[in-house]
Order: structure tokens, then C-alpha cells, then sequence
């Protein structure tokens, strides 16, 4: 045993004695966390810049003691809810608006045409007849999340005044029903329901759109991770299969210099040599993780979640990276096709297992498909303990990640045994 | 106590067409001696050095080392063996002390009884001053002698050197000849191979010709030289022609053999010198060329091999 941890300790200083390694192995996740925290905000969830809206109301109302559709849809841009989303600024005239979406001062213009209030009250009085008004979304076409919000709430109020104009109609062909045939006697019977739907329409709402966390059954928290965290745990588990690769690929420097066979010739068995190399793998990738979330609590405001269980998977974690730096290069011939071996199959292995989408939740066939690598599971457990989970909420990640490990472990063992009987 | 026996090793590589390194190769090595292994690059030297390292499995065949075999007890024959391999096999970010430290734990050594060991190897090595720097920092003849210090640290009953000195300085190669003699002088038994026939003449007790794999010539020098007979080597440096005299020589009588001439350096192998030479210098006066220098010389052990193989050691 003493033999194996003087190889394992020579490898780990060998690790730690490189500053490019080492900036790989720390300085490069909490950089990418750190950048996409800032991007995204470092609050309790993903925040988007308020859009820049500019709107233009040009519709006067249908008449007197009638709503006007435009005011309507102005006022559920400016709604105060809505600040966190969208900027909105009022201009007069359309040209002005496209002229500030046209030089970047808007990312969106909202120009409600004048006869908007006549088209919707025209067509909800029985026999009258009016032309459909086009309300213009004029907008940067080098954005999408932007525009797409204000597209949205722009339709949701159209919907709304939709909503009365079938409120006015059906009131106004219930009048007719009960012999009222008198035009202006109809336009307020219309006028007054497309009032009540709208003032309806502004009340509480009877159904309530209630947001849950995702993903963990029997949790009960409000726990939201900030994004600083969320990122960091992909990353931080996608460059540990990088720290764990290099003391990996030392089997194969060691063999090209001469050392590896010369360790053959003394009496340290074969396997107390492996060994002591698997223990340096696990001992830098075990290191890594805890400096990564030691600082991701103190520089990014991480809250990681129970300690018990950040530790099983911080543990599991490292055992994870490290097998699959022995099995990838367990592969290879020589330490430059380790090298491009093992890349291959992590940037790969990242992209199916959601490393770099946080620990957003993710599912569809994605959510299937990252449980074919480990770190997908991990990927699920840390989420899950982010969001508050327990052992219950990480027992069977970590199982089924362990299991990946065990047979990552067995292949690498097999074929270094095999290369090096 | 015995030495190392080697009996009907042999080792093909990738085989069935693969070259055949080591084919049935039968020898010993007494106790205290210092015998080398002597033979050109792809003999199949360093094939049978790691053989007897427990390092190659042999196809066929076994040897004993100490009285342990390497196939069925490596472990006891590793703890008998020092190995300095033939390129420097020591990690360059660890300094000369951290480097001999870790190879003498990889030994089994610990304790007051390891830093005991590294001291008086680093003693024994001259390197003293600077075993707290980084291996990186030494030059070639410093990492060599690191290279062969790492093998002494367990005090071993059996030395093997493959080929210690190719590549570095004549200061430096002198100093682990005379290292290697100091070795025997301990009771060491040194197993060392080159492709230098002046070494092995100068160190070895006896030696073994290889090539090809196959060992074709064993015995001391003496015995060796004796092989080619009562022969002369005449060495000859030609201003021209060197080329074609050399064609024209091989055809004259008493002469067994003519070395291909290299920068107008040729040498003869002759039954008679006295008789031969008034027609080289007659032959080369013929061809409008002129000896600038000749030697006669005692043949030696290239001699041996250009005489067992029909080529010289360096080809």
C-alpha cells in the first residue's frame, strides 16, 4: 500500500506542478460560471434585460363610453408586472418608432393603428361590417427572446379584446332575440358587455398559472439555486474528466519515457503500480471538486444543499471523472491519442449529459438520452440537491453512476493489464 | 552461489512473421563477473536483458537468476536485480534526491535505512551538491549517472546495464567504466551490453557475440580473438581510389577479408602481413593514389564479428 501512495503522491505532485493544468482544472470553470452568473444575473433564477419597447397608440376609441383597443393593449404592455420584461417607452408617430427600433435605441415598436377600437366594435355590432386592423410589431430582426415577449403579451391582450368583442356580439344578438332593433340601443348593449368582459378580465382570475420547481417529487422548497451554481456544476463536472485525464495519461508517459517499464523491473507488482496510479486520478479529480465548490460558495454565493449529500456526490463525482480518464485512455497508444481521445469523448459526453445547459430542467428525449452517460446522472443528482433534494433525491443517480464506474474501472483495468502482462 | 543460467530462450515479436529477437539463446553468467553482451543495434541485446529483468515474458525457454527462475519467480528475481535501462528512465520534475527516494521505496527500502542508501549513492554518484535540484537542470553525463545510481539503492546481487554510455561525453563514460569495475570489485555481478567493442574488451571477464538473436561466439577475449586465427588487420588510409582499390585488394592472395572503406579508411585481414604489403603500396601507386598512414594490429573483437558474420558491428 505504501508503494502505491508514493506512486500516487510522485503523480499528484507531477499534477499539481503544472500551471497550465491547473488553470484547466480551476480557473476555467469558475471563469465560465462566473461569466454566465454575470450574463444571466447572479439572483435567484435566469433574468433577462428588460426589452426596450417603444408603442405608438393612434387609436382614438370606437366612440363615447366605449373602451378604446388600443389603450387596451398599451396597458398591458405597461402593466407593472411586466417591468421586470419590457422597457416601454410611448412615442407619437410610427415613423419615429421604426426610426428608434431601425438605430437599436428599441429592440421592438408596437404601432396600434387608429381604426383599432372601430374594427373590433364594427364587427361585434350585428349588420355592421368593418375591415380587420392590423396592429404592426416592428422589431430588430437580429433579436428573438425580446421580441418574442412582446409579441406574446401583445397577444394575450388581443385575445382578451377578442374576448369582449364576442362578449358584445352574443349581448347584441340577445338584445335583437328580445325585439330591440335599435342601432344605438344595440351599440350600448354591446358597448356595456364588452365593458363588463373587460373589467372581468382585469379581476382575479379564477384559475391560478401556479409555478413549481422541477423535478423532485416530495420536495417541498422554495429553493431556487442561482445561476452562478447551476453552471458551475456542469462545468465543474466536465473539467474533472479533464483533471482526470492527465494523471491518467501519465500510464502512457511513463511507458514512452522509460519510467513505466523500469517500474516493472522492481518488486512492486504490476497492480500496486496501477493502483497507485488510479489513486492519484481519483485523488486530483476528488481535490478539484472541492476546491471548485469551496469556491463556488464563497465567489459565486453557491448554496450547494445538505452536506451529506453534496459529499456522496462529490465523492461519486470524482470516482466518475476518474474512470472515465483511465478508461478513455486506456484506449489509446500513445499520450497525444489519449489526448485527442479523451476531448473527443467528453466534449461529447458533456453535450449529451446537459454539462453545458446548467442544471436547467431538461426533457423529451434528451432527458433519456443523458441517462446513458454517467454524467448524466450526476447531473441529475447535483440538480437535485441544488433544488433542494435529499438522499432520497440523489440515491439512485448516484447508484446508477457508480455503476457506470464500475465497469469504466473494469475496461481500463483490462486493457492496461493486458497491454503491460 | 549461482550466477544466472540462461537456457533455450527464445522471443519472436508479433509473431508468425515477426523478427525473432532472442532464438535459443543458451548461456552463463558466473557470479561475480562482469560479462557483456556484445552485438550491433537490433542484435537482440536489450530483448534478453528484459527477459532477465522479468520485464519480457520469453516464448520458449527459462533462465535462473540467483537461483530464481525469471518465468516462475520474478518476484524474488526482481528483488536480486538492478536494471539501468539504456535510455535515462527517471522523472524530470522531481530532483536527484526525490527521484533516487522514489526508486528506493519502489525497491522496498523505508525509513532511516532509505535515506541511508540515497545518501551513499548520492556519494558514490558525485552528486552530492546538487541533489536538490531538478532532474532537468542535469546535464546528460549527471541524469546518466542517476540513471545507473537508482539501480544500486537495494545494494543488488545482479547488475544489468544496457548500453549505459551511448550518447555522452568521454568524461562521463569513463567515470561509469570505472564505476563499473568498482562494481565487481564489490562483488556485484555485472551483465552489461554494448555495441562498443572497446568497452567490452576493457570491462568484461567474458563475452557473448550476439546478432541476429542467436548467440555465435562466447568466451573471453582471448578465446574470441583466437577464433579468426593468426591473423593480421592492417589499417590503411588512402588520399583516393579508396573505393576501388579496396574491390581490387579482396581478390589478392592471404587476404580473408576487406572492410568497406569509409572517408578512405579501410583495413585488411591477412594471413601474411610482411608479403602482402610491398603490393599494396604497389597496387595503390597503379591506381595514381598514395597511403598517407597504415597500422598493423593484433585483431580484435570487430575482427571476430566481421569474421563469425561477414560484416562490421556497426552495420
Amino acid at each position: 500500500m505504501m508503494r502505491a501512495l508514493t506512486i500516487a503522491w510522485k503523480d499528484f505532485r507531477h499534477v499539481y506542478r503544472d500551471l497550465a493544468g491547473l488553470a484547466m482544472m480551476f480557473v476555467a470553470p469558475l471563469l465560465m460560471a462566473a461569466a454566465l452568473g454575470a450574463a444571466f444575473g447572479s439572483g435567484d433564477n435566469f433574468s433577462v434585460t428588460a426589452v426596450k419597447t417603444v408603442v405608438v397608440d393612434q387609436d382614438a376609441g370606437a366612440g363615447a363610453g366605449t373602451p378604446a383597443a388600443g389603450a387596451t393593449l398599451t396597458a398591458a404592455l405597461t402593466d407593472p408586472g411586466m417591468t421586470d420584461l419590457l422597457a416601454v417607452t410611448r412615442l407619437e408617430s410610427s415613423e419615429t418608432a421604426r426610426a428608434a427600433v431601425d438605430e437599436g435605441d428599441a429592440a421592438v415598436a408596437v404601432i396600434i393603428p387608429p381604426g383599432l377600437s372601430a374594427a373590433v366594435m364594427g364587427s361585434a355590432s350585428p349588420g355592421t361590417g368593418s375591415a380587420a386592423a392590423e396592429v404592426e410589431i416592428y422589431k430588430d430582426p437580429a433579436l428573438n427572446v425580446g421580441p418574442s415577449i412582446v409579441a406574446a403579451v401583445v397577444e394575450s391582450a388581443t385575445q382578451s379584446l377578442n374576448g369582449a368583442r364576442a362578449a358584445a356580439t352574443a349581448a347584441a344578438r340577445l338584445a335583437m332575440s328580445s325585439s330591440v332593433t335599435e342601432p344605438a340601443v344595440l351599440d350600448e348593449v354591446a358597448s356595456e358587455a364588452a365593458g363588463v368582459f373587460a373589467r372581468a378580465a382585469r379581476a382575479e382570475a379564477p384559475v391560478i398559472l401556479q409555478e413549481r420547481n422541477p423535478l423532485i417529487e416530495g420536495v417541498d422548497t422554495e429553493k431556487r439555486p442561482n445561476v452562478a451554481s447551476q453552471v458551475l456544476v456542469g462545468m465543474m463536472l466536465f473539467f474533472m474528466l479533464f483533471g482526470a485525464a492527465t494523471p491518467a495519461r501519465s500510464i502512457l508517459d511513463e511507458h514512452r519515457n522509460g519510467t513505466l517499464p523500469r517500474l516493472f523491473t522492481t518488486p512492486t507488482r504490476r497492480s500496486v503500480i496501477l493502483g497507485g496510479k488510479y489513486i492519484s486520478v481519483f485523488l486530483v479529480v476528488l481535490i478539484q471538486a472541492v476546491v471548485l465548490l469551496v469556491a463556488g460558495r464563497f465567489l459565486l454565493g453557491a448554496d450547494w444543499g445538505e452536506p451529506g449529500p453534496v459529499a456522496v456526490l462529490t465523492l461519486v463525482s470524482a470516482l466518475v471523472a476518474a474512470s472515465l480518464g483511465l478508461v478513455t485512455v486506456s484506449f489509446a497508444k500513445t499520450p497525444g491519442q489519449a489526448g485527442a481521445v479523451s476531448s473527443a469523448v467528453f466534449v461529447f459526453l458533456g453535450l449529451i449529459s446537459g454539462n453545458f445547459a446548467g442544471t436547467a430542467s431538461i426533457g423529451g428525449a434528451f432527458a433519456v438520452v443523458r441517462r446513458f452517460s454517467p454524467v448524466g446522472w450526476l447531473m441529475e443528482g447535483w440538480s437535485n440537491v441544488l433544488f433542494g433534494g435529499s438522499w432520497g433525491n440523489i440515491a439512485l443517480q448516484s447508484g446508477a453512476a457508480l455503476a457506470f464506474t464500475l465497469v469504466c474501472f473494469g475496461i481500463a483495468t483490462f486493457l492496461f493489464r493486458r497491454r503491460y502482462a | 552461489m549461482e550466477g544466472i543460467v540462461v537456457q533455450g530462450l527464445r522471443k519472436q515479436f508479433d509473431p508468425p512473421r515477426g523478427p525473432v529477437a532472442a532464438d535459443d539463446l543458451s548461456f552463463d553468467i558466473r557470479e561475480g563477473e562482469i560479462f557483456s553482451l556484445l552485438g550491433p543495434n537490433g542484435a537482440g541485446k536489450t530483448t534478453t536483458i528484459s527477459m532477465l529483468s522479468c520485464l519480457l515474458r520469453p516464448d520458449v525457454g527459462d533462465a535462473r537468476v540467483g537461483g530464481f527462475s525469471v518465468t516462475r519467480e520474478p518476484g524474488k528475481v526482481k528483488e536480486l536485480i538492478g536494471v539501468v535501462p539504456q535510455d535515462v528512465a527517471l522523472y524530470e520534475d522531481l530532483t536527484g534526491r526525490e527521484n533516487l527516494l522514489f526508486w528506493g521505496r519502489m525497491y522496498g527500502l523505508k525509513g532511516p535505512r532509505l535515506t541511508q542508501r540515497v545518501d551513499e549513492v548520492l556519494e558514490l554518484i558525485g552528486l552530492v551538491d546538487r541533489q536538490k535540484d531538478r532532474l532537468g537542470k542535469y546535464s546528460g553525463g549527471m541524469k546518466r549517472r542517476v540513471n545507473i545510481g537508482a539501480a544500486l539503492l537495494h545494494n543488488p546481487r545482479f547488475l544489468y546495464l544496457d548500453e549505459p554510455t551511448v550518447g555522452i561525453d568521454p568524461q562521463s563514460r569513463r567515470s561509469i567504466l570505472d564505476g563499473v569495475k568498482d562494481f565487481k570489485a564489490a562483488g556485484v555481478t555485472v551483465l552489461y551490453t554494448t555495441h562498443y567493442m572497446e568497452e567490452a574488451q576493457e570491462l568484461s571477464d567474458r563475452i557473448g557475440i550476439l546478432d541476429k538473436g542467436k548467440m555465435i561466439a562466447l568466451g573471453t577475449k582471448d578465446e574470441l580473438v583466437h577464433l579468426v586465427g593468426e591473423h593480421t588487420r592492417i589499417e590503411v588510409t588512402l588520399d583516393r581510389e579508396a573505393q576501388s582499390l579496396a574491390a581490387q585488394w579482396r581478390d589478392l592472395p592471404r587476404v580473408l577479408d576487406v572492410s568497406e572503406p569509409e572517408d578512405g579508411r579501410l583495413w585488411l585481414l591477412a594471413e601474411d602481413a610482411n608479403t602482402l604489403m610491398p603490393r599494396l603500396f604497389e597496387g595503390a601507386r597503379a591506381a595514381g593514389a598514395r597511403i598517407t598512414e597504415i597500422n598493423l594490429a593484433e585483431p580484435n573483437l570487430e575482427t571476430v564479428f566481421l569474421h563469425l558474420t561477414g560484416r562490421a558491428l556497426r552495420d
